[in-house]
């Protein structure tokens, strides 16, 4: 380990003590909403803070539904260099425009009060931190204990197998056109991480919805765009040799180094390594969409994702020192675009994706579960007969632009959509997936077609405002909160 | 493995149907068939290994029972020829008699098999609850839940907690949660009252125990009380035992208590009972009394356990300290 690794150790150690001095006098949970982009963390930290504020129907929440929970405000975050999650804009979004929002583009952070009695009779409060920030960032932490050398060869190792060989295939010629140990050239590295960071860009295209592409602040820059921080890409190198100096591999490497100790190591300290429980989203669907091949992909970024997790049972000594999430939920979302019949497909699913994950956070002694999630619920449920076969389906209004078999839609009309059957995973089975997606058939060959909706329509009338219509919310908060509250 | 490709159609279209906030996916039979299914794959019970023994006992008493059946209806037959015989009259009078004493054996007869159905129903519905609790199965768990609320709908006082169910039956719960749920939002009020119900028992009989002259006195009042206990709080639950049904109930609260150890010594405030001698420490009788009271609250506890229709999972459980606590007021002095 080398010097700054210790440093970094403990500043973690420091700054969890700060926190920890903190929460003795204000009894906080941090919940880390995880996911990566178009997961729908915005969409869930917004339901969750209405649902808590209005009093939504949240039956198996116990604290609010059997009235324990008296007022619920929002207040000043603590951070004053971050700025707040936009909540009240989010919402008018949804509500009087039925858009979603749009793709988070920068770090933002809300705090919440609640005040509660306690299953015993006392007058309580516990503070409720969120941070809502860029899912593509969550990708970094792929990189914490990496260096150049390793993410390079992994890198290109990745961008040579299936569909994404065909993608990065303007990479790789300019790849091939470059010397490593030649002299370190500005424009050359320029045109790399160009080129590099298109392929990272067309491998999240719907058709192939791809995940494990990072680094994360090449897809969403923040505030960093052409700074040299961005500006490196693999390179093919040989094996057990240093980088000689004043070479484009040096140039690289170090740039790399700045990336990792300027902006990755700071986002874990600051988000990461704080949290007390987590929630990581995943669109199981989407990846369905696309095909197998997305599917294995999500699996290996989750799992990748949830080891730089620390997981845990709670002690005195690790709450002070190094605090731990003792509760994990995974959470496939958009559960609204399938009929709920189908929802336990979609959480075996889930769940197979995320065992490895789950399995070691299990041994650290946090709980985990999966669940089929939608935080805001755009679609009714229907059934459809076909002479003696019954199609269970979705009501909902299709975003504009988006096709299923011959149709095309224009974001205004309703329409009844049959998405297919999930297959069904016998337990201990291990399961091949065999499906055609959009990264492999057209449009109208697909196994499985999930549109994208539009924002429910909700009834405003009688001045008050309307209530979210959720799946699950409430599962999914008794899980994370419920003991909190008790 | 698809047989349908993923396709759209019109909401309008008359193939559509909105599917019925409260009316579950599956039908009724198709629901009987996946339990009939699921009852196959489940391993047998172990009561049925003396199956033999069972098959001539029932025999025996079956034709002994005809017997008897005989022999009465000849006793009544000679009674009723030798009074015609006698008097007209009173032939025809002891006839109608017969005829009365007939038709409320009927319906006796007949409360006592619908209590007992009643009682299997509430057992039945706590087994497949027990089961939905680990295995999450959504149909199941709603099922579990729909012959809750029919139970419930005979207890007036539920009307709040079933009407508040009827409304959930529309959004996504899962099985587990649901029948969660449910235990909360009906079950919470009834299980005040049986904590009282067994408190107050308790206590009576740990005062009894305490002043009565014989033992044979507070016997006979702990056997009273315990039944009228159990009746009572099998009421409470929906049950409403007849005869039979106490009988039954009786032989459920006693293997109940005997499989989760009977005196419960592993109890903490039977422990403190005895560790510090505070039994010795106040007069026998007293002491005995105290004893008392705690075995009946820990017989009331069995037959919450059995009577209730939903298993502990949501709400707390009673325990032994929360339904005997008052009855060691001096346990902190002593």
């Amino acid at each position: 380990m080398a010097l700054d690794d210790y440093l970094e150790e403990a500043r973690l150690a420091g700054r969890a003590f700060a926190d920890y001095g903190a929460g003795f006098f204000r009894p906080t949970v941090r919940l880390g909403v995880t996911g990566l982009s178009r997961a729908g963390k915005t969409i869930f930290i917004t339901s969750l803070i209405h649902a808590l504020l209005h009093g939504t129907r949240l039956p198996v929440f116990e604290a609010l539904n059997s009235g324990r929970i008296a007022r619920v405000r929002l207040s000043p975050q603590p951070d004053a260099a971050i700025p707040r999650f936009e909540y009240e804009k989010h919402l008018r979004d949804l509500i009087e425009h039925r858009r979603w929002p749009e793709s988070t583009r920068a770090i933002s952070e809300i705090r919440i009060e609640i005040d509660y009695q306690s299953k015993r009779g006392s007058d309580k409060t516990l503070t409720l931190d969120i941070v809502d920030y860029p899912g593509e960032w969550l990708l970094d932490l792929l990189l914490l204990d990496k260096n150049y050398e390793e993410w390079s060869a992994e890198a290109l190792a990745l961008s040579r197998q299936g569909p994404r060989a065909t993608i990065a295939s303007q990479w790789h010629t300019h790849l091939a056109s470059l010397d490593p140990k030649g002299p370190a050239d500005e424009q050359q590295a320029i045109t790399a991480a160009k080129l590099f960071t298109d392929y990272l860009i067309a491998c999240r295209d719907e058709r192939f919805a791809m995940n494990l592409l990072p680094p994360g602040r090449f897809l969403m820059p923040g505030d960093l765009a052409g700074s040299p921080a961005v500006t490196f890409a693999p390179l093919d190198l040989p094996r057990d040799e240093d980088a000689p100096s004043g070479s484009l591999w040096a140039m690289m490497q170090g740039r790399y180094e700045a990336y990792r100790s300027r902006v990755v190591r700071p986002f874990f300290r600051e988000h990461f390594a704080r949290l007390d429980r987590q929630i990581v989203l995943a669109d199981v669907l989407s990846a369905i969409n696309a095909g197998p091949e997305a599917l294995s992909d999500l699996e290996a970024t989750l799992t990748a994702v949830a080891s730089s997790f620390n997981t845990g049972r709670r002690t005195i000594l690790s709450s002070i020192f190094k605090p731990r999430a003792d509760k994990i939920l995974f959470a496939g979302t958009k559960a609204d675009h399938l009929h709920h019949l189908q929802h336990d497909r979609l959480e075996n699913i889930l769940a197979r994706m995320v065992a490895r994950a789950s399995r070691r956070s299990e041994l650290a002694g946090a709980a985990t579960d999966a669940i089929a999630l939608a935080a805001i619920r755009a679609t009714r449920e229907a059934v459809v007969t076909r002479g003696a076969e019954k199609l269970p389906a979705i009501i909902g209004t299709p975003l504009a632009g988006e096709r299923i078999g011959d149709e095309t839609f224009d974001g205004t009309q309703e329409t009844a959509i049959f998405p297919g059957d999930l297959p069904e995973l016998i337990e201990g089975e291990n399961h091949e997936w065999k499906f055609k997606g959009l990264a492999a058939a057209s449009h109208d060959e697909t196994d499985f077609r999930f549109l994208k909706f539009r924002p429910p329509l909700l009834d405003a009338s009688a001045g008050r405002e309307p209530s979210l219509p959720h799946i699950r919310l409430d599962r999914a908060l008794q899980f994370l909160l419920g003991d909190r509250l008790e | 493995m698809n047989v349908s490709k993923p396709q759209s159609f019109r909401p309008d279209d008359p193939r559509v149907v909105l599917a019925a906030p409260d009316e579950p996916l599956l039908t009724r039979a198709e629901l009987r068939e996946l339990e009939a299914a699921e009852a196959s794959s489940l391993p047998a019970v172990i009561e049925s290994a003396p199956k033999k023994r069972r098959f001539w006992g029932k025999l025996f008493w079956s034709a002994a029972g005809g017997l008897v059946s005989l022999a009465l209806g000849l006793a009544i037959t000679n009674l009723v020829q030798s009074l015609f015989n006698y008097a007209p009259w009173l032939g025809w009078l002891a006839l109608a008699l017969t005829a009365i004493a007939s038709l409320a054996l009927l319906v006796i007869a007949g409360r006592e098999l619908f209590a007992i159905f009643r009682l299997e129903k509430i057992e039945r519905i706590q087994k497949r609850a027990v089961e939905v609790l680990v295995s999450d199965d959504r149909d199941e768990g709603r099922a579990v839940v729909g012959d809750m609320i029919s139970l419930a709908r005979t207890m007036p006082r539920l009307a709040k907690g079933r009407a508040a169910m009827e409304n959930y039956s529309r959004d996504i719960i899962d099985g587990a949660d649901y029948v969660r749920l449910a235990e909360r939002e009906l079950l919470s009020p009834l299980d005040a009252e049986a904590r009282a119900l067994v408190s107050s028992a308790a206590k009576r009989v740990s005062l009894v125990t305490a002043i009565s002259p014989r033992a044979a006195v507070d016997m006979l009042f702990v056997l009273f009380n315990t039944l009228f206990l159990i009746r009572k709080l099998a009421t409470l639950y929906g049950g409403r035992p007849g005869v039979l049904g106490m009988f039954r109930l009786m032989r459920h609260v006693i293997s109940h208590l005997a499989l989760t150890g009977g005196m419960a010594i592993g109890d903490s405030i039977v422990q403190q009972v005895l560790g510090h001698g505070l039994a010795a420490k106040l007069s026998a009788k007293l002491g005995e009394g105290v004893l008392n009271g705690l075995l009946t609250a820990r017989l009331g506890i069995a037959a919450i356990e059995v009577t209730r229709p939903l298993p502990f999972a949501a709400l707390p459980r009673p325990t032994l300290s929360d339904l005997a606590g008052n009855l060691l007021p001096t346990k902190k002095d002593a």
